[in-house]
């Protein structure tokens, strides 16, 4: 049950993500991944705040549900390659790793500790 | 009497997955992902401040997946819907970003220094050697 539900909310989340990212990202005129960029911390805050809230009914798990579809790894690590990487990182590689990952630990700590 | 002609069905007008609007190519992919996800993730349950080995090779397995995909999708003649369907619906939700940055908080606040800045290292550098190593077998034979 919690599989179906995951997924059906999932589902909806990678919509969102579709919709969201590019949005963001043709409002903008840097080349930096900042689409990703914003669906994974809107993801991650979004998460903390669950987590945070969380019972552990479904109704939780259909809302982390929709945070797994919303953001997303495997993107990341690819655009961050496109940003340079193979053989000598380049900055904007390195600061494209550096700041989503600290600010997505950051809202994370933020949204749990809002709702918890 | 002359045998009636059944008339030749243009390709350009016959009806196929390609014909799928863009929303439901990404919903479509990302209920699988999420569902793949979902179900590693009741296989291989991971206690709440232990190491996340599970999301982590869950993301690693992505990330060389979509390398893969990309690298492959460049030299065959691929039609959007499948960028959107497996790239974006269904890889993209397979991984994911919210719960590893939600791991790593909760190892923090358990004071796991080690643990954290293992999962912190190992997702983002073999993240990108998983990608980098999939693009390369996307690329053999090309």
């Amino acid at each position: 049950m919690t599989v179906f539900v995951a997924a059906l909310t999932g589902s909806v989340g990678a919509l969102a993500r579709y919709l969201l990212s590019g949005a963001i990202q043709n409002r903008s005129r840097t080349t930096l991944p900042i689409g990703t960029a914003g669906v994974n911390l809107l993801g991650a805050l979004l998460l903390g705040l669950i987590v945070g809230a969380s019972d552990g009914s479904l109704l939780w798990t259909a809302a982390a549900g929709f945070t797994g579809g919303l953001s997303t790894f495997s993107t990341w690590m690819v655009e961050t390659i496109g940003l340079g990487i193979v053989p000598k990182p380049s900055f904007r590689a390195v600061a494209n790793l550096l700041i989503v990952a600290t600010l997505g630990v950051a809202l994370a700590a933020l949204g749990y500790h809002i709702t918890n | 009497m002359p045998a009636r002609s059944t008339p030749v069905p243009r390709r350009s007008r016959r009806r196929s997955v390609q014909d799928l609007p863009a929303p439901l190519a990404v919903l479509g992919g990302g209920l699988i992902g999420s569902a793949a996800r979902a179900a590693v993730g009741a296989a291989f349950p991971v206690a709440v401040g232990a190491f996340p080995a599970t999301t982590l090779l869950v993301n690693l397995a992505g990330s060389l997946l979509l390398g893969l995909f990309l690298a492959r999708r460049q030299r065959a003649v691929t039609r959007r819907w499948s960028l959107r369907f497996w790239a974006i619906g269904a890889l993209g939700s397979f991984t994911t970003f919210s719960t590893f940055s939600v791991e790593v908080f909760r190892l923090l606040d358990r004071q796991a220094w080690a643990s954290a800045c293992g999962y912190v290292l190992a997702s983002i550098l073999f993240g990108l050697g998983a990608a980098v190593i999939g693009q390369r077998l996307g690329r053999v034979g090309r």
